[in-house]
């Protein structure tokens, strides 16, 4: 017997394991992949952690549904308790926050990211929405979990490929493990240890002893050639890279039964919709 | 002994309110202005129409997760610069057109900042210090957005830490569920940062869904803003339509995707069809809301009570879909928003 989950499902679940029990975990808005890997880890195997819900600020909330905007009262359904916005980042600076989830138009090898701008500040090419609290979050905060829905960088008709992992970001809007100019966080002066995770539409990375990108995990249906030629830098790549880990049946059905309206699914790119693995049949998750 | 402290009101009177042209009208050219409400929560929309209507120029925002109302102002060639630390659509709609188009074609400065830092730069105004410090932004460009920060050595410890300058905003705008004639207002559900604006604004101005006695208002919980800090409050149902102001009213995503693909269209598209009919000329509230779809929208978007089924229709894309029908109707391009 054999069941499916997507490949939406499959990142989720990849997301969710970057949590660990007991901590603190705090998302942002628009980012409804995180959202639901909150609720799958305090559902399956972290059922300590403390989930601080996007921009309603509840504390463990039961939603009734995902809905496409973050401030929302179907969001914070249940919550047992509410902070306020100060708390919420006083939480990372004085070390309570675990776990942060951010994400980037250009995301680089030491997992610095880029949401505020394309070309420079004298010249705005593009201007991206910004990056909420995720600068302040990512120097103070104890981890961070990166992710992007845009690792694959088809090549245009003149053969030029707009990568999302790049060799240097336009503007970095949230600390990676090195500053671009090599400086750890520790010479900078932070005391959160950043990225320790990028989850993205081609592979898991995980991060080497020198804070760089390293690719650890492959999707059913990507290689290792997939990823090396959709990163304009040319990744580290763990000794044992193996298939991701999927998620059980029950997990995949708590999902839809969160997201009935498919809302996470606004974030994936047309080609990934259509993507799907087949996972075995196990007992109940927990 | 700061410029910014100094300034800081007792509001007293006894009865403080007014309408809503009133309102706007003590919003002033070249304001720093602090919005309430948070991305499509609560977002004070009829007082920022009527900013427009008022012809208010040259503001520079500040706030931290926003979207249609700074995106409004800026289609409307209301705002100079713009400290907000995300504006935009989120998953539902994306980047926010009008934004986006005035910050790249330099008529808005980009002086984006962070959630935290904003933070500490309104409590710096609320505790009467000049500045605070962080921890955090040094190793990223964000403090190449905003050269008024400076670093310090810790006298203490010897780290280094960056400083931030206190923000007294000149007005700050919310719309909450309650207020009272005195100027007590009590917000339900997420405040997002409107206490920190409120105790941080030189002018705080409120408008609320319903004035009601004070007594009431304590029924209901209290105040969460107490009325020295307000220096005028207008009863403005609906007033942060089409964003959410529960338990009223849910977000009117319907509404919202007419406005993005208006604004999407273009400068002069966004004025034929969106500023022009739910702007410039619906001053009168009965007149907004006729166009807004009447009644039938007032039932649809308060419809979230019912059942969780009646809440989850809110967010489909059929409701896109039939305005969609309409406005292609008019003339709009099929598709556009896509």
């Amino acid at each position: 017997m054999t069941a499916e989950c997507t490949m939406g499902e499959a990142m989720i679940y990849a997301l969710a394991r970057t949590i660990e029990d007991g901590a603190l975990v705090f998302h942002g808005y628009g980012s409804p992949l995180v959202q639901i890997a909150m609720h799958v880890a305090k559902r399956s195997h972290a059922p300590n952690m403390v989930l601080v819900e996007g921009a309603t600020y509840g504390v463990n909330p039961t939603p009734l549904f995902i809905t496409p905007v973050t401030n929302d009262r179907a969001l914070d359904r249940g919550a047992e308790a509410t902070l306020e916005i100060g708390e919420l980042f006083d939480l990372a600076a004085n070390g309570r926050m675990g776990r942060m989830f951010l994400s980037g138009i250009q995301i680089d090898r030491y997992g610095n990211a880029n949401v505020t701008l394309l070309g420079d500040e004298s010249k705005v090419g593009v201007k991206l929405p910004g990056g909420g609290g995720g600068c302040n979050l990512s120097c103070d905060v104890r981890n961070v979990t990166l992710w992007t829905t845009g690792h694959r960088a088809p090549p245009d008709a003149k053969g030029r490929r707009r990568y999302r992992l790049v060799n240097r970001c336009d503007f970095v809007t949230s600390l990676g493990n090195r500053a671009p100019d090599g400086r750890t966080r520790a010479a900078i002066g932070h005391r959160g240890g950043g990225p320790d995770r990028l989850v993205t539409d081609l592979c898991v990375f995980d991060v080497d002893e020198n804070g760089e990108l390293r690719v650890r995990e492959l999707y059913p249906d990507t290689t290792l050639d997939d990823v090396m030629e959709n990163t304009e830098f040319a990744p580290h790549v763990a000794a044992d890279v193996r298939t991701m880990p999927l998620p059980c049946p029950e997990i995949v059905a708590f999902i839809r039964a969160l997201d009935p309206l498919g809302i996470h699914r606004k974030e994936l790119r047309e080609p990934d919709l259509t993507r799907s693995y087949a996972v075995p049949e196990t007992a109940a998750a927990r | 002994m700061t410029k910014a402290n100094a300034m800081l009101p007792v509001e007293t009177r006894a009865d403080k309110r007014v309408d809503l042209t009133t309102l706007a009208s003590m919003v002033k050219d070249g304001d720093t202005l602090a919005l309430g409400g948070g991305l499509t929560c609560r977002l004070p929309m009829a007082a920022v129409r009527a900013l427009v209507r008022a012809g208010v120029r040259n503001l520079r925002v500040v706030g931290s997760a926003h979207g249609l109302d700074v995106d409004l102002l800026c289609g409307a060639g209301a705002v100079r610069a713009s400290a907000e630390s995300y504006v935009g659509f989120e998953v539902d709609f994306g980047m926010a057109p009008n934004y986006r188009r005035a910050c790249e074609d330099g008529s808005v400065a980009v002086e984006d900042s962070c959630c935290y830092t904003m933070v500490q730069q309104l409590r710096a105004t609320t505790m009467g210090l000049p500045f605070m410090p962080v921890r955090s932004i040094r190793g990223t460009d964000i403090g190449r957005l905003n050269p008024s920060y400076k670093t310090m050595t810790c006298p203490f410890t010897g780290e280094e830490l960056t400083l931030v300058p206190a923000l007294a905003p000149d007005v700050a705008i919310l719309h909450a569920q309650y207020g009272d004639r005195h100027g007590n207002v009590r917000i339900e559900g997420p405040p997002v940062a409107d206490l920190l604006f409120a105790r941080a604004s030189r002018t705080v101005l409120v408008t609320v869904e319903r004035i009601v006695e004070n007594d009431e208002l304590m029924a209901k919980g209290g105040p969460n803003v107490p009325y020295f800090y307000v220096t005028a409050i207008a009863e403005v149902p609906l007033g942060a339509h089409p964003t959410a102001c529960y338990p009223d009213y849910a977000y009117d995503r319907a509404h919202i995707a007419r406005y993005y693909d208006a604004a999407k269209a273009g400068p002069e598209a966004f004025h034929e069809r969106y500023l022009a009919p739910f702007v410039f000329h619906a001053a009168d509230p009965q007149t907004y809301l006729e166009r807004a779809g009447g009644d039938a929208t007032l039932a649809r978007i308060a419809s979230w009570s019912e059942s969780p089924e009646a809440w989850q229709r809110l967010y489909q894309d059929q409701d896109h879909g039939a305005l969609e029908v309409t406005a292609t109707a008019a003339g709009e391009p099929a598709g556009a928003r896509a």
